[in-house]
């Protein structure tokens, strides 16, 4: 969907879907996302089976209110979904045959196209990956495995458990099981980092053949501070050592070492053939992320499972990020039925919500139509920026940032909102 | 700091009905002239003012003798009553002066009429002490037992004694375990040669001693002079604005009697208004029909502007002028500019209205339009000293909501122009000729004395000859304390002596100055440039000497400072044409969200509309955005 400003936002049928898994072995320092670690996640005291029993009930729920808008899945108002992704935490801690069977429900349900791209984010290490084979039986067609970097000491001091050859391990693995196609999680911009040690984990991750690259610089938020970690936030709070870690590793990161390393990953990715189509995200043809790109695009998707959002084309929901609240709801009780969980959401007004999807879509390779930049409000930002460099425009008439441009990216964004 | 007040609940100038209007009124009227006793003789009134050095215990006297004479009753009491401001009981300081009528039953039986005139106790409102001083004919010095005398103790005498007053000194906090009486009263012997038998030691905090000084206050201070049947000569020693009132002036009558009835004169501005009302200070307003010879009371006049009834002014009366006006005052004198500048440009007329309205009631500080090219437009004022500026700054802020910038407090430069085309006064830098065009420059110096534990010499001189000072003398106030005398260009006391001082004596050490007269000096103006483009507001006058080190040091600071641009900024001092300190700040390289995924939308939006928000509070020169901070720390830059 091409951005407009004088559209009015109408509430649209999901072609996505997202389910959270708040589940790791461990906790990694960096992390924000909802995750629960240790005894949770595994052994006998594992919260994962009430986990799953609740989030199928979550997904009946979504699907009766959607059946109720939008008519059933398959009827002229209610596409079958493009996309499924199971996110993290390390879904692949769910056992094969649970996902086949909470895949099957959600074929019920909401109605999946053929050839739709069902992804699942794994961690590397053995007691983590699970079953590949088993996830491309049930219909997984894309794995997304959390690599961070290709050297042992740089792993240890991202606080993570695995080593360079696990990942090696689970990308043969899924190769192996029948997963069509694979995506490592880069960091760069790290405590002690260097341009040779980067251009090494990259050169070691390209050697694995991905189809997929995602590289992030590393980012050291407070969720806290921005208010997120309240009870019906979609954060969880940071843990005290977590919060220490980042302290201590801010002072070690650097602009112009990570603007090196994005610089030097651009060209090199070029070499191997593979096309940034976003400013994080770079596919070999035919593996774009086509999930993600329904965020970036302004497309509709449902969402399930604690702290997990979802947007109807109107209004951004979130579920709350207690594991506790949002399991209590959904189990019900004596006389109690079981119920949504609690969360919040937000009504972005016409003119945001133009910026916003101008934000999105300058965010990907495929940018903005000549035209959108020449429509106000945005038109002096966006006219800024292609003067100082950050936006050009292609042979197709279309405005897209370049590469200074992305790097510089909230210079420009931040003119927009 | 003594004791702190709580929450400013005493309605200091609550709005007492007028006579006419429900007030009470006394069976046979003109006779009774106070709502609570007889008419007080002019043979029993005395006039007084408490002075002391800073945190010496004044107010909380003021606050006792209130207590003792039951002008504020216990349920009423509060600490620092005369302290009404906000400002004042945080700073522990008094800014403004109050009076207070009191009324004291004395040991020979009889009721006498206490007018307590405050006075601020900070070096830079000495102007404000010298006027409450003119309205009295006695002082009580308070001097603090432990501490002994410190150097506006010595001020605030010599103040008293230029207007003639009689001194009553009290040794105060004698409660207290490291009180050294024998010490202190040795020093006033030897420094100020006030007798020792006359010294009255007391602990306000307790109570001991202040009968006696209330005793000593009728005894020893004479009663005012001034004929109750002469012309009405009124000097207006203090103003405030009362939005019902208008201008109500405080008055210290010199001679003649004023009516509740009579239209008064202003001598100076020859302004004429029916009083709405005249009255005493209790401390709150409280209405009489009359006023006479030697009293000090309040006059509401009724004038909208207090350009019409100026402190310093002589109020007469209309039916009866008086052929010549009081002696009046010096107008105060501003020695510290500074520009005064809203945070965002939209609230200049904000801006504009609080000066005005700030001014009614703080008439020492001055105001005029100016405008910046890196601030916008603003108002360039003068204040009595840096105290003073931070209390109006700070009192902008607060009552009237506003977010200000101030530019580099500056002194006056006098500026005698080549080829005999005259001189200029020059407060802004930025406004200050270029070299080619200026003959001479002097500027303002002051005389300093300090008062310090002997320990501290050595530090205090380097002190001060690293601010270009010149060491005048010494005097040993006690074995362990000494006077220390200084010459010094006023531009150097204001960057933050203050702070060095208190900082390199552990706090030990107190000030106070007086000016000395102009002098000329070898100054240039640095001018700091921000991508080739001078930034107005950070223009300073300097010695030529300390230029490079100055510049430097503020190249240094603005590299810090300024956050890295789309591109790079190169930030200079110069002289003229003339660079003589250069920094870069590096373009910037990175500024990107990594990761936007579909829980992220929203939390991102709402972190790019607050680097929104950040650039939008950010100053432009030319296409450079600097932060308000840069140029706050600019201001705070001292050599440490």
């Amino acid at each position: 969907m091409e951005p407009d400003a004088t559209e009015v936002p109408v509430p649209r049928p999901p072609v996505g879907l997202y389910v959270h898994v708040p589940f790791c072995v461990s906790l990694c320092p960096y992390c924000d996302f909802v995750v629960l670690a240790g005894a949770a996640a595994r052994g006998p005291r594992s919260r994962l089976a009430s986990f799953v029993s609740a989030l199928a009930t979550e997904l009946e729920l979504r699907a009766d209110r959607l059946d109720g808008a939008f008519g059933p899945p398959g009827s002229a108002g209610r596409p079958a979904l493009a996309s499924v992704y199971f996110g993290g935490g390390t879904p692949t801690l769910l056992p094969a045959g649970e996902m086949a069977s909470l895949l099957a429900r959600v074929r019920e349900r909401y109605g999946i196209v053929p050839g739709a791209e069902i992804t699942v984010e794994a961690n590397p290490g053995p007691a983590e990956r699970g079953d590949p084979a088993g996830l491309a039986r049930a219909g997984v067609t894309r794995l997304s495995v959390g690599a961070q970097r290709m050297d042992r000491a740089e792993l240890r001091r991202l606080g993570r458990r695995h080593d360079p050859d696990d990942v090696a391990d689970a990308v043969r693995a899924a190769r192996g099981g029948g997963i069509g196609s694979i995506g490592l999680d880069l960091l760069y911009d790290i405590p002690g980092d260097s341009g040779a040690a980067w251009a090494s984990t990259l050169d070691r991750a390209l050697a694995l053949a991905p189809d997929h690259l995602s590289l992030y610089a590393l980012t050291l938020d407070d969720p806290g501070a921005e208010g997120l970690t309240g009870p019906a936030g979609d954060h969880l709070p940071t843990t005290a050592g977590a919060r220490r870690w980042r302290e201590r590793s801010r002072p070690q990161q650097d602009e112009d070492r990570a603007a090196e390393q994005y610089e030097h990953a651009v060209e090199r990715l070029a070499v191997a053939g593979f096309d940034g189509y976003e400013i994080s995200n770079w596919a070999q043809p035919g593996h774009a992320s086509r999930h993600n790109l329904i965020y970036w695009r302004g497309d509709a998707w449902e969402a399930a499972g604690p702290g997990a959002h979802a947007f109807d084309g109107r209004t951004r929901r979130w579920n709350a990020a207690r594991l506790d609240g949002w399991t209590a709801a959904l189990a019900g009780g004596p006389g109690r039925a079981p119920a949504l969980p609690p969360g919040g959401h937000e009504e972005v007004g016409a003119t945001a919500a133009a910026a916003e999807r101008v934000v999105l879509a300058l965010r990907t390779e495929r940018g903005v139509p000549a035209a959108v930049a020449s429509v106000p409000p945005l038109v002096d930002a966006l006219r800024w920026a292609l003067d100082a460099g950050l936006l050009t425009t292609t042979a197709d008439d279309r405005v897209v940032l370049t590469t200074r441009g992305r790097l510089l990216s909230n210079e420009l964004f931040s003119r927009l909102v | 700091m003594t004791e702190r007040a709580g929450p400013s609940c005493y309605p200091l100038r609550a709005h007492v009905p007028t006579p006419g209007s429900g007030a009470p009124a006394d069976s046979d009227g003109a006779a009774l002239v106070t709502p609570r006793g007889p008419v007080i003789p002019q043979e029993r009134l005395r006039n007084f003012s408490i002075i002391a050095h800073i945190d010496h215990g004044k107010s909380t006297l003021a606050d006792r003798l209130l207590e003792l004479t039951h002008t504020v009753e216990g349920r009423q009491m509060m600490s620092q009553v005369l302290d009404s401001m906000d400002l004042e009981r945080e700073k522990g300081i008094t800014i403004k002066a109050r009076a207070v009528r009191l009324e004291y039953t004395a040991r020979d039986g009889r009721t006498y009429g206490l007018n307590l005139i405050d006075t601020p106790g900070h070096v830079d409102f000495s102007y404000e002490v010298s006027r409450s001083l003119q309205a009295c004919e006695g002082a009580i010095l308070v001097v603090d037992a432990a501490q002994g005398i410190e150097a506006q103790t010595l001020a605030n005498v010599h103040l008293a004694l230029r207007e003639g007053l009689t001194i009553i000194p009290v040794l105060n906090k004698i409660d207290l375990p490291s009180a050294q009486p024998e010490v202190v009263m040795e020093e006033l012997e030897n420094v100020l040669a006030i007798p020792r038998e006359e010294v009255i030691l007391a602990s306000a905090k307790d109570g001991t001693g202040v009968p006696d000084i209330l005793e000593a206050i009728v005894e020893r201070i004479p009663p005012p002079h001034g004929d109750a049947s002469a012309p009405v000569k009124a000097l207006i020693f203090d103003s405030h604005y009362d939005q019902y009132k208008g201008v109500v002036v405080y008055v210290r009558l010199a001679h003649g009697t004023l009516h509740d009835h009579d239209t008064i004169r202003l001598m100076a501005s020859r302004a004429e208004a029916e009083l709405l009302e005249l009255g005493f200070f209790r401390p709150q307003l409280v209405a009489v029909k009359q006023l006479r010879a030697g009293e000090v009371g309040y006059v509401a006049t009724g004038l909208k502007s207090v350009r019409d009834a100026q402190v310093g002014d002589t109020i007469t009366a209309a039916r009866r002028p008086a052929s010549e006006p009081l002696p009046g005052y010096q107008e105060a004198k501003s020695l510290v500019f500074a520009g005064l500048y809203p945070l965002s440009g939209e609230d200049y007329p904000l801006l504009r209205d609080a000066l005005e309205k700030l001014h009614l009631n703080d008439a020492s500080f001055t105001y005029e339009p100016e405008s910046s090219i890196a601030l916008g437009f603003g108002f360039r004022c003068g204040f009595l000293g840096l105290l003073h500026m931070e209390i109006v700054q700070e009192r902008l802020e607060r009552e009237f909501d506003l977010d200000l910038i101030a530019s580099a407090p500056s002194v006056e430069y006098r500026v005698e122009l080549t080829h005999g085309r005259g001189a200029l006064a020059v407060d802004n830098p930025a406004l200050l000729p270029s070299v080619s065009e200026i003959e001479v420059i002097e500027e303002p110096w002051v005389t300093l004395n300090i008062v310090t534990p002997s320990s501290y010499i050595g530090a205090l001189m380097e002190l001060s000859t690293s601010r270009r000072g010149a060491f005048l003398g010494m005097e040993y106030l006690d074995p362990q304390r000494v006077l220390l005398n200084f010459e010094m260009p006023l531009a150097e006391l204001i960057v933050d002596f203050y702070d060095q001082l208190k900082s390199r004596t552990q706090g030990y050490a107190s000030m106070d100055y007086e000016e000395a007269g102009y002098r000329p000096a070898n100054l240039v103006k640095l001018d700091v440039l921000v991508n080739g483009e001078p930034v107005d507001a950070l223009s300073l006058i300097t010695h030529r000497d300390k230029a490079p080190t100055v510049g430097r040091q503020l190249t240094e600071k603005l590299k810090e400072l300024i956050p890295r641009q789309m591109f790079e900024v190169p930030i200079q001092a110069a002289i003229g044409s003339n660079v003589i300190a250069r920094e870069t700040v590096r373009a910037m390289r990175k500024n990107v969200l990594a990761k936007c995924y579909g829980g992220d939308i929203t939390r991102k939006r709402k972190l790019l509309e607050k680097q929104k928000e950040g650039k939008q509070r950010m100053k432009r020169v030319g296409s450079v955005e600097i932060p308000q901070d840069a140029f706050l720390a600019v201001l705070r830059m001292g050599d440490s």
